[in-house]
């Protein structure tokens, strides 16, 4: 009786660490996921990595298509926290001694800072050029959403479950093949939202874009886009 | 002195929770304010250290900051600042104007800054006086001696700077050309030594132009740079000693331009920073007429700091400063030349321990011990005075520092 009541205690003890385990994951999860969000001024759709971090390094007032950048800050939180390790790479406490060190130099302004989410969405509705990050969960109703492109990130992203595309029959009994360049959109989840065709054989693209949208992709602390290319071999 | 130590300590940490950057509105324009002050303590068991009495455990070293900003448009910003600072006989309670700017951003790759500026000199010229950002209490003295910050810190004229990114592969570069008048404290280290001569400056000043460029490496977190600044120091004052000239005799020395070159570099991990700068300068200058004097001074450091919690952070340096004189005519009798700089009165290398500990975001508390070996003497300052060791100085000292500051 005793032995049995010592597996059950264990064995309880072990679903408690793993559900323990399991939840702090998720919290982690969540706490990574992060989209980058803009003002409706600007115009890119895109930011590559370098670029967000010169702008929120105070080293770009101006986005590469021209329009003004004024980047804005959490103050404190897990999404800021993230997001200053992940984009900038740096810890909270060096961004602000960064930040401190151009303004008592006079050699720049604090970026505005604000304690919650909803401040700085609503902050960055009102405010052109104004560029923010935010939890991917909090709603960005007439905000742009930017994809962060970096070639160096996407490339870790590992790509989980790949659908191949079905092959045009008449195109492949004709001999006809050749390779679809295709732009992905890819949320923090790890969905494909968007799919670009950059180049190939119509037909092909059409097989291939039905196909990649289907791909699933690991979990990102922000949007990202992945430029891929599908083969199609009528001979194999 | 002990009980000023302790009240400004209590009253940093009685302003901790309230500190908070101001901002206000004028013209519907939003203005930032942003302020900071910090409060020292120094014993040191062999010679008097920076102008204080610190064989006796001293505690004058205060100083304090305070500026205004605004973003007029998108393009056009403008701020100063007031410092004032009391270490031992520099300062003296004098606020200055430590910068005031017109900063107009043309673009990212252009932008220019005129009024009073502080000059981009190495890793830290513009930001030494801001204790608050760093792990040390005081920064390495062979490249930032506390008694000359004066002599660096800033000048009238304007700034042209920008940032250049060169794309993944080679990641990016910011330069800034600078070129105006610098006017020193007469409150710093060099018109205190040269009181022992019996010379009183009244105004230092002289114009200076130089560059800083610095290179953002595509290695992750390697900065390299290099600054070269061109001065001209012009003292004037009078010479007083009622052994010879009991009448002021007015006096002036010009230096004749010279260079200071700095080379940098900072590896910057996610818990550590590892820094290492060089710099040297040779300064040539008349005594009198027919009798120059030529210092060659050279220091250098590598400093690590590593972030042990998120309140804590350690560091630890090496700092290496000597300094040769060579002197002609009748200057050989107030400053013999000196050229071996295994002698300790002609370098300091210090070896320096440090650990700093944030209370929360605002207010900071600092212990420092410092290994001294040498102290310097010289035609230029470095930490130690003869004024203030009269019995002469001991070839090693070992100085403790608490400090202790707040920032909104």
């Amino acid at each position: 009786m005793k032995d049995t009541m010592d597996i059950l205690t264990k064995s309880s003890m072990r679903m408690l660490v793993a559900a323990g385990f399991l939840l702090l994951t998720a919290i982690t999860g969540n706490a990574g996921d992060i989209k980058i969000i803009a003002n409706g001024s600007v115009k890119q759709d895109s930011i590559s990595q370098e670029e967000l971090r010169a702008v929120y390094l105070l080293q770009r007032r101006t986005l590469r298509d021209g329009s003004r950048a004024v980047p804005v800050l959490q103050k404190g939180g897990p999404t800021h926290d993230v997001f200053v390790r992940e984009y900038l790479g740096r810890d909270a406490e060096e961004i602000r001694i960064y930040y401190q060190g151009l303004v008592f130099t006079g050699k720049g302004s604090m970026p505005k800072e604000f304690r919650s989410e909803g401040e700085v969405v609503a902050y960055v509705l009102g405010t052109p050029g104004a560029v923010a990050y935010v939890s991917s969960e909090t709603a960005s109703e007439g905000l742009k959403v930017l994809t962060v492109q970096g070639a160096r990130k996407t490339g870790e992203r590992g790509l989980i479950t790949r659908v191949e595309p079905q092959y045009p029959e008449t195109l492949k009994q004709m001999g006809i093949g050749g390779s679809v360049r295709l732009q992905l959109s890819i949320s923090p989840k790890g969905e494909v939202d968007r799919v670009l065709v950059l180049g190939g054989n119509p037909i092909l693209a059409e097989a291939a874009v039905e196909a990649a949208k289907r791909w699933v992709y690991a979990a990102w602390p922000s949007q990202t886009t992945a430029e891929v290319t599908i083969p199609f071999r009528p001979n194999p | 002195m002990r009980w000023r130590v302790l009240g400004l300590a209590l009253v940093c940490l009685g302003l901790a929770e309230r500190s908070q950057a101001q901002e206000f509105k004028v013209w519907n324009r939003a203005v930032q304010v942003h302020g900071f002050a910090s409060q020292g303590f120094v014993y040191t068991d062999h010679n008097n250290w920076l102008s204080m009495n610190t064989n006796d455990g001293s505690g004058a070293m205060t100083d304090m900051g305070l500026n205004m900003s605004s973003q007029l448009t998108d393009r056009l910003r403008v701020g100063a600042q007031i410092y004032d600072r009391n270490v031992g006989r520099f300062g003296q309670w004098h606020p200055s104007l430590d910068w005031a700017v017109a900063d107009y951003h043309f673009s990212n790759w252009l932008g220019i800054r005129g009024g009073k500026v502080k000059t981009t000199l190495g890793l830290y010229n513009d930001s030494q006086d801001l204790d608050f950002l760093h792990v040390f209490a005081f920064l390495p003295q062979s490249i930032y001696p506390t008694d000359l910050r004066d002599t660096t810190i800033a000048h009238t004229g304007g700034d042209v700077y920008g940032n250049v990114a060169l794309g993944r592969r080679f990641g990016a570069v910011s330069y800034t050309a600078f070129a105006g008048i610098h006017h020193d404290s007469i409150y710093s280290g060099y018109p205190y030594l040269a009181t022992q001569w019996s010379a009183y400056f009244r105004d230092i000043e002289g114009p200076q132009y130089g560059a800083d460029l610095r290179w953002e490496t595509p290695w992750k977190n390697l900065l390299l740079g290099v600054s070269r600044m061109n001065q001209e120091i012009t003292a004037k004052g009078f010479f007083q000693n009622n052994a010879v000239a009991p009448q002021p005799v007015p006096y002036q020395t010009t230096t004749k331009a010279y260079w200071s070159n700095q080379y940098y570099g900072r590896l910057h991990g996610r818990r550590l920073e590892v820094d290492g700068e060089y710099r040297r300068y040779v300064i040539l200058f008349p005594m009198f007429a027919g009798s120059n004097v030529s210092m060659d001074a050279r220091g250098w450091y590598i400093s690590g700091t590593y972030r042990v919690g998120k309140h804590f952070e350690a560091g630890s340096y090496y700092s290496r400063y000597t300094i040769t004189t060579v002197s002609g005519g009748l200057a050989q009798f107030y400053l013999p030349s000196q050229t071996d700089t295994s002698l300790p009165q002609n370098h300091v290398y210090d070896k320096v321990v440090a650990g700093r500990w944030d209370l929360n975001r605002f207010v900071y508390l600092k212990i420092e011990g410092h290994f001294m070996d040498g102290y310097g003497l010289g035609p230029y300052p470095d930490g130690f005075y003869p004024q203030q060791n009269p019995a002469g100085f001991k070839s090693k000292t070992n100085a403790l520092v608490l400090k202790t500051g707040f920032h909104f």
